[in-house]
């Protein structure tokens, strides 16, 4: 149980006291309530507490001694309505003031206090015992107060707090609980408030602030929608971009691989023209240049404009896509960069493309994009990966080790070590 | 805590308050031990400290009970002496007395000099029978106290203190204090009388200590008022049995008042016989009496002459006559020692018998001095001089 009780009902009570010249009592009003706390930690474990909380917010002095009791301590319940009057119902506790004795509930005290309890219909009544104690030569007086829980089992001490009585700078300032019953100050705020309340009793001020947040509010959901719009646009170029992009890588492959058959070609002609000249040296070389030329021509339906200019970019573009899928087996693997952390796999890799993309769309698709993207996409993705590498590297290099190329992970504790290939 | 006179603690009351006070220190005496008056300390004020005094109209009250002190806080009022005090019963926290059954509170007189000490008796009262529910913590112990209270002469004057539980062995003590049943009316009155302060009551106190409930260290102690125990010879003269290991109290007690009784007979008798004695020699010795103790019989002094030899023969009667012997101390009326004194001779072994009367033992005391005195004669020649 924890109990407090308001500096103003405190001082009053104290000031009744050291002005009465003998013994005085009364009843304390206020309010108890039930507090819940319930606390989760690391092992969660939840704690349920509950607190009984009693709160002092006034007192009804008696105006002298046994004015509701007799000499043996029999509690009239008439003498009490009179005194309580309406105020019964709000009665949480009784209070005495003793000078100069023990803070012990004396014989007579326990007696009331039990009728009390029953008579007022309050199982935990309270007892707030106030005493003087004076030095023998009354140099020195010392105001000594408890409050006693006697309907509990060994008359239970309950410490009293009083909010804001002791050194507010380094507490935080507690606004009271307690109802406000004054009538004056009720009068005041009701003939000044206009001008800080407004109709519905709260305070011009925080509206307008509230109006200032809500007009900021709706600024930034419009600028949310407008940098959602812009990023849509975005990610549509972003997604023509990389499709240009693999195309040019496509054609530029297909190309590359025609080369090579012309080459191959080339070559095994001039072996077979190197034989026929021993035979004939004078119609090989017709034949070998209408070979060339048959060749050529026939190349030509496969690889228009055979000169030994680049294909024009429009060329490269038109070209159907499709086309260039069906070539995975002379695909290079190289190394992929790794986010720091990402499991690291190989995939296979394009040539380079040489066309300085940046690495954004690659770790966007590295952080693990869903099954979503069908096929062909993923696949054109992992063509245009590791731009920086295939720009140092020949086309014909074969497979790398995974390992190598790839930026080291960090462990935990620090090391960086490559990590192995999956 | 300073312990004040009774006069300097009534001066320091308020004046509304004195007379119930008064009846309090002067005349208080509750409970058994009575020999002990209630005393007051730590008097203080419920006034302010600008109120003149003398206005103290609280403090502590010290009561006899059981061979504890009670120390309670009486609480008045001195602005309002005509309400009743409140009461805090000290380290008795549970001792709720019944309010209803103090009638000196419920019909409070302050105008009635005694009502505060009738009320203090009443509760006092209410305590005894508070401690004696406690002994139902102990089976033992209870058996003790209703074996006695079935027995009317030892269950009318007792007092019960159970002890709190001891903390750390959890045992559970107790005590009982009981007033012996014993008549010490016939005590001779000079036996009495010869204390420093008012004795009182006579009267005789057992107290016994159970240091367990299972009674299995048990220790008595025999109190005595100041007169009777001088009466009786000083605390040294009576000793009383140790508690019988696996004993009880109703079997015990009887015995111990027994004991006190045949000591107190013992006394009484001594006194008659020595009286007796007396007599006996003043018929016998008839002017050869010098002087004797006319009140207690305790000494007889003679003058008798043996051939023109006179001599002073001095008789001291002890405490248990005619148990122990008389002490004949011969004194020559001629003869000094060195040292400025008369020349004497004491005997403490000659023919006696405790079962003489004492016109026998005069007789035979007679018979006695006629054959020692040639010998008490040359011994004061030889020894002494003139």
């Amino acid at each position: 149980m924890a109990a407090s009780i308001s500096g103003y009902t405190f001082s009053s009570v104290c000031y009744h006291s050291a002005n009465s010249n003998s013994d005085h009592e009364g009843f304390l009003l206020g309010e108890v309530r039930q507090e819940e706390s319930f606390s989760i930690s690391d092992a969660q474990i939840s704690n349920t507490e509950f607190l009984q909380v009693v709160e002092i917010h006034n007192h009804e002095p008696c105006a002298q001694l046994f004015s509701f009791y007799d000499y043996a301590g029999k509690v009239s319940e008439v003498n009490l309505n009179k005194i309580l009057k309406d105020r019964r119902k709000n009665v949480i506790g009784w209070y005495r003031f003793r000078r100069n004795t023990q803070q012990q509930m004396s014989f007579r005290e326990q007696i009331i206090h039990k009728q009390l309890t029953q008579i007022l219909g309050v199982p935990d009544l309270v007892f707030l015992l106030f005493s003087f104690i004076s030095t023998a030569n009354n140099s020195t007086h010392a105001l000594e107060y408890v409050l006693f829980r006697p309907n509990k089992r060994y008359n239970q001490r309950v410490s009293l707090s009083i909010p804001n009585l002791g050194n507010t700078s380094q507490q935080e300032y507690k606004v009271s609980s307690v109802p406000n019953t004054s009538l004056n100050y009720a009068k005041v705020i009701k003939e000044q408030g206009a001008e800080f309340f407004d109709k519905d009793g709260v305070m011009k001020d925080i509206r307008t602030i509230f109006q200032v947040y809500s007009a900021l509010q709706e600024k930034v959901q419009a600028v949310c929608g407008e940098v959602e719009q812009s990023e849509r646009v975005k990610e549509k170029i972003q997604d023509e971009v990389n499709r240009l992009k693999q195309e040019i890588a496509l054609r530029k492959r297909k190309s590359a691989e025609e080369e090579r058959r012309l080459q191959e070609l080339e070559a095994a002609e001039t072996v077979e023209s190197s034989a026929s000249v021993l035979e004939n040296s004078d119609s090989s070389v017709t034949s070998r240049i209408g070979f060339r030329s048959a060749t050529l021509e026939r190349m030509g339906l496969e690889r228009p404009g055979t000169s030994d200019m680049p294909p024009l970019y429009s060329d490269v573009v038109g070209r159907d896509s499709t086309t260039v899928l069906g070539s995975k087996a002379n695909v290079v693997f190289l190394p992929r960069p790794q986010a720091v952390g990402s499991p690291g796999h190989p995939h296979p890799l394009s040539l380079p493309l040489g066309d300085g993309s940046s690495l954004d769309s690659l770790d966007r698709r590295a952080a693990g994009q869903e099954d979503e993207e069908d096929e062909d996409e993923e696949e054109e993705s992992n063509d245009c990966e590791n731009l920086e590498n295939e720009l140092s590297l020949s086309p014909g290099d074969v497979t790398l080790p995974p390992s190598q190329g790839r930026p080291a992970s960090l462990r935990p504790d620090g090391d960086s070590h490559s990590t192995p290939s999956s | 805590m300073n312990s004040l006179s009774p006069e300097v603690a009534l001066n320091r009351i308020s004046p509304e308050l004195r007379p119930l006070l008064s009846s309090v220190v002067r005349n208080g005496r509750v409970g058994l031990d009575s020999t002990n008056c209630l005393r007051i300390t730590d008097l203080k004020s419920g006034c302010t400290s600008l109120t003149p005094g003398p206005c103290c109209d609280r403090f502590k009250l010290h009561i006899p009970y059981a061979g504890e002190t009670l120390k309670w806080d009486i609480i008045f009022n001195a602005r309002d002496p005509e309400l009743p005090p409140d009461f805090i019963f000290g380290e008795d926290v549970e001792f709720l007395p019944e309010a209803s059954e103090l009638p000196h509170l419920v019909s409070w007189d302050a105008r009635d000099p005694e009502c505060l000490l009738l009320l203090v008796k009443e509760l006092v009262q209410q305590y005894h029978q508070y401690q004696c529910q406690r002994l139902r913590e102990s089976s033992r112990l209870l058996f003790e106290y209703d074996s006695l209270l079935e027995d009317p002469s030892y269950g009318r004057g007792m007092e019960i203190y159970a002890g709190r539980k001891n903390s750390w062995t959890g045992e559970f003590s107790a005590r009982f204090l009981l007033k012996l049943p014993v008549d010490f009316s016939n005590i001779p009155v000079y036996l009495l009388k010869d204390t420093a302060l008012d004795p009182g009551e006579d009267v005789a106190l057992l107290s016994v200590s159970f240091e367990d409930a299972e009674a299995t260290q048990v220790f008595p102690k025999l109190y005595l008022s100041p007169s009777i125990e001088h009466a009786l010879g000083g605390s040294s003269a009576l000793h009383i049995p140790a508690f019988p290991s696996g004993g009880c109290l109703i079997d015990y007690v009887p015995q111990v008042c027994q004991l006190l009784t045949s000591k107190v007979q013992y006394v009484i008798q001594g006194y008659h016989k020595r009286r007796e004695y007396i007599a006996a020699f003043l018929s016998h010795f008839g002017m050869g009496v010098v002087e004797y103790d006319a009140e207690g019989f305790t000494k007889l002094t003679l003058l008798l002459m043996w051939k023109e030899f006179c001599f002073l023969v001095h008789v001291d009667l002890p405490l248990y006559f005619p148990c122990d012997q008389p002490t004949l101390t011969f004194q020559s009326v001629y003869h000094f020692t060195s040292s400025g004194q008369l020349y004497s001779q004491v005997q403490k072994s000659y023919p006696y018998s405790p079962r003489w009367d004492g016109n026998e033992m005069a007789k035979r005391a007679k018979a006695y001095f006629k054959s020692f005195i040639p010998q008490f004669q040359e011994g004061a020649f030889a020894n002494g001089k003139l």
